[in-house]
């Protein structure tokens, strides 16, 4: 037996550097928000300007505004359809489900920069779609720039969240009461507004909380599509702060990022706290017996053709429209497809260096860094792992810190991090800073598939283990982590496309060295390169679909 | 000697008392049980006794070895306290062949490979699961299972072996035979054994001494003889057997013996502490020990058969005397209509 003192250390070690990777950003925007001038300027001094000066900003409220109105939107448009489309998923006969589930869960695997970028070459005012229907029609009847779109693109592209949620409610809901309403003479209809969305509420309500907060957290999409008609939300107020004002105002980013902060964190609190309770009420359910399907009769093609005009809208339309553009040297009205074909956009991105170096971060970051990414995830998991004290609840609260702080922001405070800690500076132009902004960013995330692998290990087998003379790091090693092996390798799959799918953390942290094709898409995209754009688009959703292919191979649950 | 002396152990979960101060001893060669009803605490205290919960006061020591000491701030983690447990489910390790999950405890007790190997072969050929060395779990029977889990506990000699409901996840069948082998084998090894079960016909079985829980505390303890056939409380009475129970009034108490008078009966038992003339009591009898009578006579009641059933060995007979229900063994089907039954003075207890 080792001496209890010792046995600590990993441990107390591990809470501490994941306090610091976890802390340092937060803390330093909030101190540079209570500057006048940027950190590293001589002439700063403390003071609430830099607050006084957005809040006298009428553009900071249009935006705040206009966030409000796009998340509220997402929400009444994923909600109800989500919640149905669960409903149709788990207890109906419609017909191709084992084909549609793995494709409704595509939109959440896209990079949002990717998408965005793909309506508008697929349906922007010389978009695709858009060409072919005035060639037939005369005119196409829809514009993609409007607040209107971007809130009904977002929510439409937002389905897949409500619907995990949902549809894991519904297999946990035994199917027992949805029978004893059908035997009392229920329609399925009825069964699913009477029975079984009302049992599943808080997994709805949870979900539109959820919603409600990523539509704050929304960036590629408005920055693609609010641009041509100046429509600003407040990450891409925060974002063009530097262009409006022309010098590096840090302290108004910074007092933005706290204002989005303050929104964000309580709604991660609210989430934690409704996930609690909708666990309490799963306790309470009905025999989850195998059921007969409800038959839908000739609702069946109605419900198939509202599923596949959503998958045509919310993933074939962005993606053909990018696969098209990375094959055409350009499009407009009156070009004909067949005569614009072309390979050129690949090939230049073969000779900018640049660009290969993204391709080969991005493919690094994603195998390398999600792998020590998830060996991270799991020592903090195992910090944690069976024990109910101060500390656990520390890192329980710990993890949710990086949720509450979109990418945008989180990837500004580790570049002042990294400028802040003289000793750190060095390292910023290399790919770590890039891989530590990432895996602190999607720590609530990693957690989450971690501790849903250790709670699938029986508490006996490590009590047993303990009865018959292991110590906890014995237990850990020898007996835990071999069990929760799977789980791992399904995270690392997991963790490697959501690193590949990221693009706003990288933003700030974008410096030769560092490129990785998410961010270097969006600073692409605001030098107007949209040639290589589509093929850096399209070599991004190849990377994904590859992670998505083994995934799917392996049988591994693409839902947390 | 005593191999594991508890002493007014309590423990909560929060603010809810768990363990209300109990206090037992497991000597040598012996097999205690902690027998009660779900909630009793029986459980709790076999895995405070294994280190797995938390008491806040009282003590726990092994032989001599104090592992936990309220006051003095003791508490060796479960796995110093060289103890073997066997879990209801027997959590063997899913990962592990039955081997690897037997010479796991002398790995960790750093003991060479070739003995490792002897002794878990030794184990094996005791528990006849030789020939299954390197299977892995599931490709076990729960017959097999729970005896993997149970060299598993044995393997490194602990002083006491903690059973928790170890026969339990076996079908009714597999359980009356395992529990014989078990049995055998707790005796032909001298293993000092404490069994948490809730069954009591288990308890009675397997073990030298019975420890009944209620509600976190001690009801009573003794020998199965002396559990089943001279229950001090209503609660211990009610719990080791089938009984009938008529509830009327204490009307005279003499030379140990007391009198109950209720609707349609006067009947002589033995008094039970709680028994206070006057007051209210209970009177209660082994459905085995109810006698079809053929006429009237001392500590007999007459009562009218409700309804029989054919038990494949036995009758038994449902019979109603006034509000109160009688139910007595018989060798052959009664007609209906009234009948006498004997109540013997000796196998009635008032309470």
């Amino acid at each position: 037996m080792r001496a209890s003192a010792l046995a600590g250390l990993p441990r107390g070690l591990t809470i501490l550097v994941t306090a610091a990777a976890v802390l340092s950003p937060l803390s330093l925007i909030f101190y540079q928000s209570f500057l006048t001038a940027p950190f590293f300027d001589a002439r700063k001094t403390v003071g609430v300007g830099a607050y006084e000066f957005i809040f006298a900003d009428p553009d900071f409220w249009q935006a705040s505004t206009n966030s409000v109105s796009i998340a509220a939107a997402m929400v009444v448009i994923a909600v109800p359809l989500g919640a149905l489309l669960a409903f149709v998923m788990e207890r109906t006969d419609l017909p191709g489900k084992r084909w549609i589930e793995p494709l409704l869960l595509v939109p959440s695997f896209v990079s949002p920069m990717v998408l965005a970028f793909g309506y508008v070459v697929a349906a922007g005012p010389v978009g695709f779609y858009t060409v072919w229907a005035t060639e037939l029609f005369g005119s196409a009847p829809w514009g993609i720039y409007s607040l209107v779109a971007i809130g009904a693109i977002a929510g439409l592209t937002h389905v897949p969240n409500v619907y995990v949620y949902a549809s894991a409610a519904l297999k946990s809901l035994g199917s027992d009461v949805e029978e004893a309403a059908r035997v009392a003479g229920a329609s399925p209809f009825r069964v699913a507004l009477t029975v079984s969305l009302p049992l599943i509420q808080p997994a709805l309500l949870f979900s539109a909380v959820l919603v409600f907060f990523l539509g704050f957290e929304l960036f590629g999409l408005p920055l693609v599509l609010g641009d041509p008609e100046g429509h600003l939300v407040l990450s891409t107020y925060l974002y063009k702060l530097t262009n409006k004002l022309g010098v590096p105002s840090y302290h108004l980013m910074a007092a933005v990022a706290i204002c989005i902060v303050a929104v964000t964190f309580p709604l991660v609190l609210l989430q934690r706290w409704l996930l609690q309770n909708s666990r309490k009420y799963a306790t309470i359910k009905g025999k989850a017996g195998r059921m007969r399907e409800l038959p839908l009769g000739r609702w069946k093609w109605v419900a198939a053709a509202l599923i596949g005009l959503w998958l045509f809208v919310g993933v074939v339309v962005p993606l053909s429209g990018i696969a098209l553009r990375a094959f055409v040297s350009n499009w407009g009205y009156g070009a004909n497809l067949a005569e614009v074909l072309t390979l050129e956009h690949f090939v230049s991105v073969w000779d900018e260096p640049m660009l290969m170096r993204a391709i080969r971060n991005t493919i690094l970051i994603g195998t390398v860094g999600g792998a020590i990414a998830v060996a991270c995830y799991t020592a903090i998991g195992f910090a944690t792992h069976r024990r109910n004290d101060g500390w656990s609840r520390f890192v329980d609260y710990l993890v949710l810190v990086p949720r509450a702080v979109p990418g945008l922001l989180a990837g500004l405070a580790f570049l002042w991090v990294f400028l802040f800690f003289p000793p750190l500076t060095p390292l910023r132009t290399t790919i770590f800073s890039m891989w530590l902004a990432y895996t602190v960013v999607w720590l609530a995330y990693g957690m989450r598939l971690i501790s849903s692998s250790l709670l699938q290990v029986s508490t006996e087998l490590e009590e047993a283990a303990r009865s018959v003379g292991a110590s906890r790091g014995q237990v850990s090693r020898q007996i835990t982590l071999p069990l929760i092996r799977p789980g791992l390798m399904a995270s690392w799959l997991l963790v490697f496309m959501i690193f590949e799918r990221e693009y706003s953390t990288g933003v700030y942290l974008l410096a030769p060295g560092t490129e990785v094709i998410g961010a270097q898409l969006v600073s692409l995209w605001q030098g107007g390169a949209i040639d290589v754009v589509a093929a850096l688009s399209l070599i991004n959703v190849v990377l994904v679909g590859a992670g998505l292919a083994v995934a799917l191979r392996f049988g591994v649950r693409l839902r947390d | 000697m005593a191999e594991l002396t508890v002493d007014d152990l309590h423990l909560a979960y929060g603010d809810n008392p768990i363990l209300k101060g109990v206090s037992m001893t497991l000597d040598r060669g012996e097999v205690v049980s902690l027998l009660g009803p779900s909630g009793s605490g029986k459980t709790t205290l076999l895995r405070a006794v294994a280190g797995l919960e938390q008491p806040h006061r009282g003590t726990i020591r092994i032989g001599d070895k104090p592992v936990f000491d309220g006051a003095a701030r003791t508490d060796i983690p479960a796995e110093g306290r060289n103890l073997g447990l066997v879990f209801q489910s027997y959590a063997l390790w899913p990962h592990k062949t039955v081997f690897e999950n037997i010479a796991y405890g002398l790995k960790l007790r750093r003991i060479g490979g070739a003995e490792v190997g002897e002794r878990v072969r030794h184990v094996l050929e005791q528990l006849s699961l030789a020939p299954l060395a390197e299977r892995y779990p599931h490709q076990l029977s729960g017959g097999q299972q729970q005896r993997v889990a149970l060299g598993r506990a044995l393997v490194y000699n602990p002083p006491v072996i903690l059973l928790d409901e170890p026969l339990s996840n076996l079908d009714a069948k597999l359980r009356e035979e395992a529990r014989a082998w078990l049995r055998e084998l707790i005796v032909r090894m001298q293993l000092s054994a404490l069994c948490v079960t809730h069954d009591q016909s288990e308890a009675l079985a397997m073990s030298d001494r019975i420890l009944l829980l209620n509600n976190g505390r001690i009801e009573q303890q003794g020998t199965p003889e002396e559990m089943y056939g001279n229950p001090l409380t209503l609660f211990t009475a009610d719990f080791m057997g089938s009984n009938n129970r008529l509830a009327g009034r204490v009307a005279e108490i003499r030379d140990g013996a007391a009198r109950l008078d209720g609707e349609g009966f006067a009947l002589w038992g033995l008094a039970r502490p709680s028994a206070r003339i006057g007051a209210d009591g209970t009177a209660m009898i082994r459905l085995e020990r109810i006698r079809l009578a053929d006429g009237p006579g001392d500590n007999r009641v007459e009562a009218s058969l409700t309804t029989s059933m054919y038990l494949g060995d036995k009758w038994e007979h449902l019979f109603a005397l006034g509000p109160a229900r009688l139910r007595a063994y018989g060798d052959r089907p009664l007609a209906a209509g009234a009948h006498w039954l004997h109540l013997p003075r000796e196998s009635l207890w008032v309470f």
